[in-house]
């Protein structure tokens, strides 16, 4: 199985992350130790070329991690024909214990990642290292993760086994079934999601352009832009798949990103997540707007990031509309089971 | 005005070929100045100069211009600073061949967006000034010594730096040209510049112009 091309790039991406992750947290904790720039020291000086170095190489490894996310969802996709009962990505993930935690992983993964590479941004933009110890405490907070991912993936590539019969969609994201996180999502009312999805996309947009026009509230966009992409996530499952499948019992998350469905799942993931990153990070920099280094271009770039995130929310928003209005399926009221 | 702080340089630390060029060298460099650093060879003059000029990092210590520390900035920023403040004539003119003298001159200003009208003036300006324009079309390689000495000199002027930098200007000239060489250095000074050079030609440091000297021994100033 794992000689599978797609699992091979799966787990030298892995591998490669977290080594890469690793060696620059050597540095960074040294960094972190040892840092002084109003010092002189050997020391001070090859670590200010070291970061160099380390931060150009996490950038990569970085992007590599959110390019990761996909190509996992691609591979569980792909192999979806060599399992028994899989119909698509979500009985390929259920064929051992560890295919859904590892792509929890990845998911959050992908977030602090992001977070990291806006705030790596915003240190170079200063000439005096801003944000270098905060840029090198998140690292050492990704870095468990990193590696617990690399971990995980591999325990689930290395535990396949092709003569399990695994679950199809239907049962894992069915609203008939009570147990189960997929299968709690289904269940929730599509109609009254639905209007939490709007009523809830209107007040972050509101509240985006808001913060675009005033400078006021960042905190609050970036909260707002994480609930917004719990509840999208959670829509997904509850209302928007039924509307893309035209059906009215079938709630997965994965098919979306099937050829039958002209890909769109990975034009609304991508849209979703980067609205994400860009939303959070929104928050994530608002602290240090007064910082005497940054204060000529960190305002200008949040306003950046909230205007990114504004409008990925708004094309994510504006393509579930599309496909709820070009949708077959009407729904009039909600079904109880 | 300049400041170096206990400034070290070793080349190639760790390995057996390891080489201390400065040791803790601490100098203070006026400004409107010329000043010459002035030793034999190996004694650290060009590695200091580099250092100075944002050409090269430190191993340790703290190099200081106009009161804000310079060698901990991140490359980009070292960058704009060398294209702004410094201006740089080597011991050999570093022309580019293949290419006329307007076009050597003119391509350090590039990066800076200048409209290409006033930057063609500035530099037909500077070479006027130093009796070269009739070789502005000329190809580099048709200069004579003390021509290409003279282009390379129009080339460090084209952004206005405020600090001229020669690392061994008259190694390649002879006496009169040397000379020649002096009298810009002059009307730089006039014109409020600080000029750094490096030099072991008596006929350099020993100028009446040169506002300082100082003496660099085993990568140690002589007191």
């Amino acid at each position: 199985m794992i000689l599978h091309p797609t699992v091979i790039a799966n787990l030298l991406a892995a591998y490669i992350s977290s080594f890469m992750v690793l060696y620059a947290l050597f540095y960074g904790v040294q960094i972190l130790k040892y840092w002084d720039i109003e010092n002189g020291h050997e020391l001070q000086l090859v670590l200010e070329r070291k970061t160099y170095l380390i931060a150009t190489l996490l950038g990569y490894v970085f992007g590599l991690q959110l390019l990761s996310l996909f190509l996992y969802i691609f591979t569980a996709d792909s192999l979806t024909p060599l399992f028994v009962g899989a119909m698509c990505a979500a009985g390929t993930l259920n064929v051992d214990a560890f295919g859904y935690p590892t792509l929890v992983l990845k998911i959050v993964n992908f977030i602090v990642a992001g977070l990291w590479l806006v705030l790596n941004y915003a240190d170079n933009q200063g000439y005096d290292y801003p944000l270098i110890k905060k840029k090198y405490l998140l690292l050492a907070f990704i870095a468990p993760f990193i590696v617990l991912e690399t971990l995980l993936e591999s325990a689930y590539f290395l535990s396949m086994k092709a003569d399990v019969i695994t679950s199809c969609c239907g049962s894992l994201f069915s609203s008939e079934r009570t147990t189960g996180l997929g299968s709690e999502m289904a269940a929730l009312p599509a109609l009254s999601m639905l209007r939490i999805f709007y009523g809830v996309m209107f007040c972050t947009l509101a509240s985006g352009i808001f913060f675009c026009i005033k400078s006021v509230g960042g905190y609050f966009y970036a909260a707002l832009s994480l609930l917004m992409f719990l509840v999208s996530l959670v829509s997904i499952v509850s209302f928007i798949s039924l509307y893309i499948y035209e059906l009215p019992t079938h709630h997965c998350p994965f098919c979306i990103i099937m050829e039958e469905y002209h890909y769109l799942g990975y034009l609304l993931y991508l849209l979703l997540f980067g609205a994400v990153v860009s939303g959070i990070g929104v928050g994530v920099l608002s602290p240090y707007r007064q910082v005497e280094s940054l204060k000529l271009m960190l305002n200008g770039f949040i306003r950046k990031l909230a205007l990114a995130s504004l409008i990925l929310y708004a094309a994510f928003t504006a393509l579930v509309t599309y496909e709820i209005v070009t949708s077959s399926l009407v729904i009039a009221y909600e079904v109880v089971y | 005005m300049i400041e170096l702080v206990n400034v070290k340089k070793v080349f190639n630390a760790g390995n057996p070929s390891e080489f201390s060029a400065l040791n803790s060298v601490s100098l203070l460099i006026e400004e409107n100045q010329v000043t010459v650093l002035k030793g034999p060879s190996g004694s650290g003059k060009t590695t200091l100069l580099s250092i100075v000029g944002c050409m090269s990092r430190p191993s340790a210590g703290r190099v200081k211009l106009q009161g804000r520390e310079i060698t901990s900035l991140p490359e980009r920023f070292l960058t704009d600073i060398r294209r702004k403040t410094f201006g740089f004539i080597f011991q050999q003119p570093n022309l580019i061949k293949g290419i006329s003298v307007l076009d050597n001159v003119m391509l350090p200003a590039y990066p800076l967006g200048e409209k290409r009208v006033h930057l063609k003036n500035k530099a037909m300006k500077g070479l006027a000034a130093l009796n070269i324009a009739n070789k502005a079309a000329s190809k580099v390689e048709w200069l004579s010594g003390g021509e290409a000495q003279r282009a390379s000199i129009v080339r460090a002027l084209i952004n206005d730096p405020y600090i001229i930098i020669a690392d061994e200007p008259t190694a390649h000239l002879d006496t009169k040209l040397s000379y020649r060489f002096m009298e810009i250095i002059e009307t730089f000074k006039a014109e409020g510049k600080t000029v750094i050079i490096t030099s072991h030609d008596p006929l350099v440091y020993e100028s009446s112009m040169v506002d300082r000297v100082v003496n660099l021994r085993d990568g140690q100033i002589e007191v």
